[in-house]
């Protein structure tokens, strides 16, 4: 077992781990943290989104070993005290939900997305989920979030 | 009953967000996958890699040894109950075991393991040592169907050899009406297997508890048909077998089947632990239930004016190595033929067949995606060769308001198709896009317009008793708690039911809890499936919504001294013609206090009408001669879905269909290799699903302004008939801009490149 210290969420976590397993595994049989989701682990339906160091990755493709000293966002890191992320609301309110399942994925790539570029064009959008797939919603509604959220996080 | 057609209705017709729709967007929503007991154990199965073998012997010792494993488990040490996987045909065609000593397609489960960890349940499988005695191996149905093959199956009752039932019906005269058709088509239409793609894969996490109750909590869209044959596998009385629901990440008829179910069942049984079994995404594509691969022959009698005279189809389906739903398919699709055009000639011979492939199962459209491509593929083979425009040919054939089924007269429902087709023609600007179609003819980047027009149906009505169960009780704070056996699996059903609750007893939303899909706390129902959870069970929530209605009338009647029947339910409470009200908390505390009275209320709703939904879609594709690709430009989808009880989901069901549709009809597949009999694409890389840079930037989703007189406030199904005419429209949209048939699925750039070479190589 290694041991691995990076920040999640904003808080400095140290966990006890073999470095080769991957930070989706660790995520969530570890950490308890459920809301990454696993939907093919090799890296095409971007359900385990995170932040890392500011950028969207997949973490069914990353080693834990490579968290160490880096900076780690999960949706669990979106909602504090008792409040939605106006991406979560943008999300809800937008139709953008249905089964849910890509849904953890398809927000952090958008707060990926929306904090690097608050004012985005569609076609931003579309880039910054092209390696997010979604079988409910044919993306039209989520695209849509995406541009609401950009408008709330604005106000 | 609330007047269904006059009033206003806050909740009918507006855009609601999908329950628990927070849970979702925070990651809090709990699905099968995510549940952690204590003292679990995780469980991996081995999968056969031969297609068609006996196993001749089974050597588990290795595997047993490694420490941190608890059980492994094979046929010669779990029962032998043969079942059938799908609750619709849940007695008929029992060709499926737990384990069997013979395994029949590359993915058919051989043995599992239990163990600490998944990761050391993997490497036990690596010890377990199998020897195999090959078996013949068909592929194709056809091949399969042979007087000479081999017979895949010994039991079940099937029909004769791998063929497991002839399925025909036919009305009028369909050799008659050929021979007097001016003009007869006929043609081939190939699909491939189709994987359902839900971004969950299959699940299930078992326990067996010192009472001897089994508990499975599983994505299930078919819970009351799980647990029956769980308790017949097991040989358990249905009151020790519980089938719960988390969550339901995506199903489109995937999760209507058993599958990981009684395996992590069996080792949970036989360890006494709580056992998860998760499928990775190679699992799931090659080890659960697939869309039916199909060969569709079709031949159309039409007279020089267009009208068509007669229908023969001859369909041969794959339902690869177990029989499944694939027979409840085929009658669906059967059905299908006979209620979109007027033509009174109409006949469908069905041959499902075993084959050694993965197993078809009931996916999203129920054999209508497959049966529609070959219709509305040939009608615009029809349309060219007669030179009468696409949209005239189907003005002239669709049926109408008045339409019924040939074979019995049952009516088709309020059936509109030719308005949706009209409408999709103003939408996409249908004859500006034919007249860039001619102009683009000679060029590289051609330009194609394709029309598909396509129905579903509303339940099982005729078929089973089709049935929704619910309860209803009061809390004391005038909220109330329904106990519904859906699962709100993403398509807002769920939503739908606290629609019709809310909107009956004057509630919000958020007054109503919901208790969901578990056999232990709800009611029975059929399923979530076959188009069922707006017409039906949609109706079943407003029918104890209504219930209810009468029972707090009565009390408040009394506390208001009014008659019951004059009362109006809105803003939680009772009020009275004079403007007097209660509310529903202070009825509810009256009903206690002084009635000693609990409100609460079951009842069953059963649907006794088998309307049709319609739908017309138009696409404009660019397609590059030289590279072959598809680019979809514009496409218009429009509906009749009677009165669209929440907008946002039904526009939502539509845009999904296409993302789904557009893949199957440009690049999904899941593939045979004929070598080795295994899937070939294997992994979402190779089975190409589309993403949002993929999808059409000019998109029109519609539906009519309509009302379905059979339907709860006028409303009827939009998830299956939504994905049913995308196939064609493509594959028509494709076929007019090379000028050329193509009439196999998926239309990839290679089969675009052939199809034009061999062109250039006829010209020449």
């Amino acid at each position: 077992m290694d041991t691995i210290s990076f920040m999640l969420n904003g808080v400095q976590t140290q966990i006890e781990a073999d470095k080769n397993w991957t930070l989706l595994y660790v995520l969530r049989e570890v950490c308890d943290l459920t809301g990454t989701k696993c939907g093919c682990s090799t890296g095409d339906c971007g359900a385990c989104k995170i932040i890392l160091d500011g950028v969207a990755k997949n973490a069914c493709l990353i080693k834990i070993g490579a968290l160490e000293g880096r900076r780690l966002e999960t949706i669990e890191g979106l909602y504090c005290d008792g409040k939605l992320h106006p991406i979560q609301q943008a999300f809800i309110e937008s139709g953008a939900i249905q089964c849910g399942f890509c849904t953890p994925g398809m927000i952090i790539s958008a707060k990926a997305l929306l904090d690097a570029n608050p004012n985005p064009t569609d076609d931003e959008i579309i880039k910054a989920l092209s390696n997010n797939l979604c079988r409910c919603t044919g993306y039209v509604k989520i695209i849509e979030a995406v541009r609401m959220a950009a408008r709330l996080l604005a106000e | 009953m609330p007047d269904q057609t006059q009033q206003e209705h806050p909740y009918i017709g507006a855009n609601v967000p999908i329950a628990q729709a927070a849970l979702k967007a925070t990651g809090q929503m709990m699905y099968t996958a995510d549940m952690k007991l204590p003292h679990m154990l995780h469980a991996k199965v081995l999968f056969s890699t031969r297609p068609h073998a006996r196993i001749v012997n089974i050597d588990t010792t290795r595997a047993e040894a490694l420490p941190g494993v608890r059980a492994v488990i094979t046929h010669k040490n779990t029962p032998n109950r043969y079942y059938n996987s799908c609750g619709e045909v849940l007695n008929e065609f029992m060709t499926e075991q737990l384990f069997s000593p013979v395994v029949r397609y590359v993915g058919d489960k051989v043995a599992a393991v239990a163990a600490d960890t998944e990761k050391i349940a993997e490497a036990a499988l690596k010890l377990i040592d199998v020897t195999y005695e090959d078996l013949p191996v068909y592929y194709d149905p056809e091949l399969a169907l042979d007087e000479n093959a081999y017979a895949i199956h010994d039991h079940g009752d099937l029909e004769r050899g791998n063929l497991i039932l002839t399925v025909a019906q036919s009305s009028g005269d369909v050799d008659r009406a050929m021979e007097q058709a001016d003009r007869v088509f006929s043609g081939v239409y190939e699909c491939p297997a189709i994987h359902h793609g839900a971004m969950e894969t299959h699940a299930s996490l078992a326990v067996f508890d010192a009472e001897g109750m089994l508990t499975v909590y599983t994505p299930s869209q078919d819970t009351f048909a799980m647990r029956r044959n769980l308790a017949t596998i097991f040989d358990l009385p249905m009151s020790k077998v519980r089938v719960s629901v988390p969550a339901i990440g995506g199903a489109f008829g995937g999760k209507i089947d058993l599958t990981t179910e009684p395996i992590a069942a069996a080792l949970a049984i036989k360890t006494c632990r709580p056992v998860r079994l998760v499928y990775n995404r190679t699992e799931d594509i090659c080890s659960t239930r697939n869309r039916h691969a199909m060969r569709l022959y079709l031949r159309t009698g039409v007279m020089n004016d267009g009208t068509i005279v007669a229908e023969d189809m001859r369909a041969f389906v794959n339902a690869g190595a177990y029989a499944s739903g694939t027979t409840s398919v085929v009658w669906a699709m059967c059905g299908r033929l006979f209620k979109v055009h007027r033509c009174p000639n109409v006949r469908f011979v069905g041959y499902p067949v075993i084959t050694n492939t993965t197993i078809g199962g009931p996916m999203r459209g129920f054999g209508s995606p497959q049966l529609f491509f070959a219709q509305q593929r040939q009608m615009n083979t029809i349309s060219k060769a007669l030179g009468i425009d696409m949209l005239e040919l189907q003005r002239k054939n669709l049926t109408t308001q008045q339409g019924a089924d040939p074979r019995n007269q049952q009516p088709h429902g309020n059936a509109r198709p030719i308005d949706c087709l009209n409408r999709a023609a103003e939408r996409i600007d249908y004859s500006e896009a034919c007249r860039e179609q001619l102009e683009s003819e000679n060029a590289r980047y051609r330009i194609g317009v394709g029309i598909g027009v396509g129905a579903h149906g509303n339940g099982m009505y005729g078929v089973k008793a089709d049935i929704t169960g619910l309860m209803l009780k009061m809390n004391c704070d005038g909220t109330c708690v329904l106990f519904t056996p859906s699962n709100e699996m993403g398509n807002s059903s769920v939503t739908l039911q606290k629609q019709m609750v809310a909107e009956t007893l004057g509630m919000c939303l958020s007054d109503i809890d919901c208790v969901e899909a578990d056999t232990r706390l709800t009611p029975y129902q059929l399923g979530d499936y076959s188009s069922r959870g707006t017409f039906v069970s949609g109706h079943g929530a407003l029918k104890i919504a209504t219930s209810m209605q009468k029972l707090l009338a009565e009390v408040a009647g009394r506390m208001l001294e009014v008659p019951a029947e004059s009362l109006r339910f809105a803003d939680r409470a009772a009020i009275a013609a004079d403007g007097k009200r209660v509310t529903l908390e202070e009825i509810v505390l009256y009903s206690r206090d002084h009635d000693q009275k609990e409100l609460m209320c079951a009842e069953s709703f059963a649907s006794q009408a088998g309307v049709m939904s319609y739908g017309a879609h138009i696409a404009k594709v660019r397609v590059d001669t030289e590279t072959g690709e598809v680019k979809v430009l514009s496409y218009a989808a429009i509906h009749d879905v009677g009165k669209a009880i929440n907008p946002l989901s039904v526009t939502g069901q539509i845009e999904g269909a296409l993302q789904m549709g557009l893949g199957n009809a440009l690049s999904e597949d899941m593939g045979v290799d004929e070598r080795t009999g295994a899937v070939k694409n294997r992994t979402l890389k190779r089975y190409k699903m589309l993403y949002a840079g993929d999808m059409p930037k000019e998109l029109t989703v519609e539906v009519l302004d309509s009302f379905e007189p059979a339907g709860p406030f006028g409303a009827k199904s939009i998830g299956e008939c939504s994905v049913v005419p995308t196939l064609s429209a493509i594959g028509n949209a494709i076929a007019n801009a090379i000028d050329a048939e193509l009439n196999s699925l998926p239309i990839t750039k290679e089969k675009i490149l052939e199809a034009i070479a061999k062109k250039t190589e006829n010209k020449a």
